[in-house]
C-alpha cells in the first residue's frame, strides 16, 4: 500500500535520513520505533509532502507521489495525526473537524463523518463549540485523530501519539488505533513508546540516527535482545 | 459636545481599523509586517481621484480602485514576498525591508507621476450637514462610517461563515497542517492581499474625501500608525484590529479635545500602545496558543 524506497532527506547541509526503506501492506499496523532525533517525524513529514526528499521514492498504491504538493495529497486517502497534536487552537472542535473534511464537497457526507467521529469520541461531541486551545491534551489528541478520520482515510500516519499524555490517555489512544486497524484502516505509527507501539503492531522497524537497523514482525522484535535492552527497558 | 466628539472619534477610528486591516490579514497568514499597505492606501487614493474625475462616479472610483489595488497586492505577493519567504532561513527583517522599499517606491512614484501638489476630491453630497439636536454630522462622516461598517461586516462574514474563511483562519493558526488538510495556502495568501490592499485603497479614498486633500505624503502617517494598531489588536487578529482602531480613534479625539497634553496627535497611538504593552503584552484580544 505504502512503499518508501531508499529515502534520503536533509535539512540544509545536515542529512537526517540516509536511504531508508519502509513498506506497509494493506490492513497492516506497522510501528517505527526509535529514540528522539532518529528521523521518525521527518519520515512521516516526507510521506505527507511537508519535507522534500533529496532522493528516493514514495509510492502509494503503486502511484509515485514523491513530488506531489502537500495540499494535493489529502485527497489520496492518507490521514495524518501530527506530533504534538497541532489542532487549530483558535477554531472550535467542529471547525477543526470541518478542516479535516476540507477536500469533501458533499455536505451530507461531512455531517455523517462528524457524527462518526463523535460516536468514537463522545467527549468531542459534548464540546463541539469549544475552542480547541481550551481543551486538555488528551482531548486535543482525540480531536487530532478525529480530524484525520474525516476523509474516510484508507491509511493513517500517526506521529508520537503518546507524547505528553497521561498513561491512561495513552492506553485509550492505542486502543483506538488498534480498533481503527481492526476496522480495515492501514496504519503507520512512529513512536518513542516502543512497548505500547510493538504491542499493537503487526510489524516493526527500528530507526536510529537516520538508518533502519532492525525490521521484523512485532512479536520477534519484542523478543529481540537489542530491542529489549535499548527500547523495552528489559 | 461629548456626543459630537464621540461620533467624530468613531468615524476616525473605523477608518483606522480599515487602514490597518490589510496589515493584520497579511501578518495573520505570512507572519510579516507589510508596511507597503500604506502604499496601497496612497495609490488607492490617487487612483480613486483619477477615476472620479474621469467618470464622475464615486462608486466606480471606490470599486475600480479597490479592485486594481487588490490585484496589485496579489502581484506583489507573487513577485516579491513569496519568493523571499520561500528561501530557507529567511530572517523576518528581510520582508520588512522589502515592504519599506515598496512603500518608499510607491510614494515617490506617485510624486513623479501625479506631481507634488495636493489634489482635492471636492465630493458634493446632496446635503451639506445633518443636524440632530446639537450634534452636527457631516455626510462624509456618515459615508465613511457606513462604508467601513459594510466592508468590515463583509470581512467578518467571509472569515467566519465561508469555507474560504475557515481555510484562512486554519492557515493563520498552522499553515503546515492546513496544507495537509488540502488547503492551497497560496489561496489564503491571495485572499489576504486582495482584501487587505483593497481595504487600504478604500481607506485612502475616504481619507481623501474626509480632509478634501490628497498628497504624495498621504501614506506616511498610516505607515507607522497602523503598526501601533495591529500590535494593539493582537497581531494578526482581524476583530482585535477593529477594536484597536476604535480605541486609537477615541483616544486621539478625546485626549486632544479634553486635555492639554503637549504631545502631537499622531503620537497618541504610540502612547496607548506603550501603556497597553506594559499592562497586557499580548494585545487586547490576544490569540492564545498561536504556534
Amino acid at each position: 500500500m505504502l512503499e518508501v524506497k531508499d529515502l534520503y532527506v536533509s535539512y540544509g547541509m545536515m542529512e537526517v535520513l540516509h536511504g531508508i526503506s519502509v513498506t506497509v501492506k494493506p490492513q497492516e499496523l506497522v510501528s517505527v520505533i526509535g529514540p528522539n532525533g532518529a528521523g521518525k517525524t521527518t519520515l512521516i513529514k516526507t510521506i505527507m509532502g511537508l519535507v522534500k526528499p533529496k532522493s528516493g521514492q514514495i509510492l502509494y498504491n503503486g502511484e509515485d507521489i514523491t513530488h506531489l504538493p502537500a495540499h494535493k495529497r489529502a485527497g489520496l486517502g492518507i490521514g495524518y495525526v501530527p506530533e504534538g497534536r497541532r489542532v487549530f487552537g483558535q477554531l472550535s472542535v467542529e471547525e477543526n473537524l470541518r478542516m479535516g473534511a476540507y477536500e469533501l464537497k458533499d455536505k451530507k457526507r461531512i455531517a455523517e463523518n462528524i457524527d462518526k467521529v463523535y460516536a468514537i469520541f463522545p467527549r468531542l461531541g459534548e464540546r463541539k463549540d469549544q475552542l480547541a486551545s481550551t481543551m486538555s491534551g488528551g482531548e486535543q489528541q482525540m480531536l487530532a485523530i478525529g480530524r484525520a478520520l474525516m476523509l474516510d482515510p484508507k491509511m493513517l500516519l500517526i506521529d508520537e501519539v503518546s507524547m505528553g499524555l497521561m498513561p491512561i490517555m495513552v492506553n485509550t489512544c492505542f486502543e483506538v488505533i488498534k480498533n481503527l486497524n481492526d476496522n480495515g484502516i492501514t496504519i503507520l505509527v512512529v513512536e518513542q513508546n516502543a512497548n505500547k507501539a510493538l504491542k499493537v503492531a503487526d510489524r516493526g522497524y527500528v530507526l536510529e540516527t537516520g538508518n533502519i537497523i532492525i525490521s521484523d514482525t512485532a512479536e520477534n522484535m519484542r523478543k529481540d535482545d537489542t530491542v529489549q535492552k535499548a527500547y523495552l527497558g528489559g | 459636545m461629548f456626543l459630537q466628539q464621540l461620533i467624530n472619534a468613531l468615524t476616525i477610528g473605523s477608518l483606522y481599523a480599515l487602514t490597518a486591516m490589510g496589515a493584520t490579514l497579511i501578518y495573520g497568514i505570512l507572519g510579516i509586517l507589510d508596511i507597503a499597505n500604506a502604499g496601497a492606501y496612497l495609490v488607492g487614493a490617487y487612483l480613486g481621484w483619477y477615476i472620479y474625475y474621469g467618470t464622475g462616479s464615486i462608486v466606480l472610483a471606490f470599486l475600480l480602485s479597490m479592485l486594481a489595488v487588490g490585484l496589485l497586492g496579489i502581484l506583489l505577493q507573487r513577485a516579491v514576498y513569496s519568493p523571499i519567504l520561500a528561501k530557507p532561513h529567511t530572517l523576518s527583517i528581510i520582508p520588512l525591508v522589502a515592504a519599506v522599499g515598496l512603500f518608499t517606491m510607491s510614494s515617490d512614484a506617485v510624486r513623479l507621476i501625479c506631481g507634488p501638489n495636493s489634489k482635492a476630491y471636492n465630493l458634493k453630497f446632496p446635503v451639506e450637514t445633518l443636524r440632530v439636536g446639537n450634534v452636527v454630522i457631516l455626510p462624509a462622516w456618515l459615508m465613511i462610517f457606513a462604508l467601513t461598517a459594510v466592508l468590515l461586516v463583509i470581512l467578518w462574514f467571509i472569515l467566519n461563515k465561508t469555507k474560504l474563511g475557515l481555510a484562512w483562519r486554519a492557515t493563520a493558526g498552522d499553515a503546515e497542517i492546513a496544507r495537509v488538510c488540502g488547503v492551497n495556502t497560496d489561496t489564503a495568501m491571495a485572499l489576504s492581499y486582495i482584501l487587505g490592499y483593497g481595504f487600504a485603497a478604500a481607506a485612502g479614498i475616504m481619507t481623501g474625501i474626509l480632509y478634501n486633500s490628497i498628497t504624495p505624503a498621504l501614506g506616511e502617517v498610516p505607515s507607522y500608525k497602523m503598526l501601533a494598531i495591529i500590535v494593539l489588536g493582537g497581531l494578526g487578529n482581524p476583530m482585535g484590529t477593529v477594536v484597536a482602531g476604535l480605541i486609537i480613534g477615541i483616544a486621539e479625539v478625546f485626549l486632544s479635545v479634553y486635555t492639554a497634553i503637549p504631545i502631537p496627535k499622531d503620537a497618541i497611538a504610540f502612547v496607548v500602545l506603550i501603556i497597553m504593552l506594559l499592562v497586557k503584552p499580548d494585545g487586547i484580544m490576544s490569540r492564545k496558543n498561536k504556534v
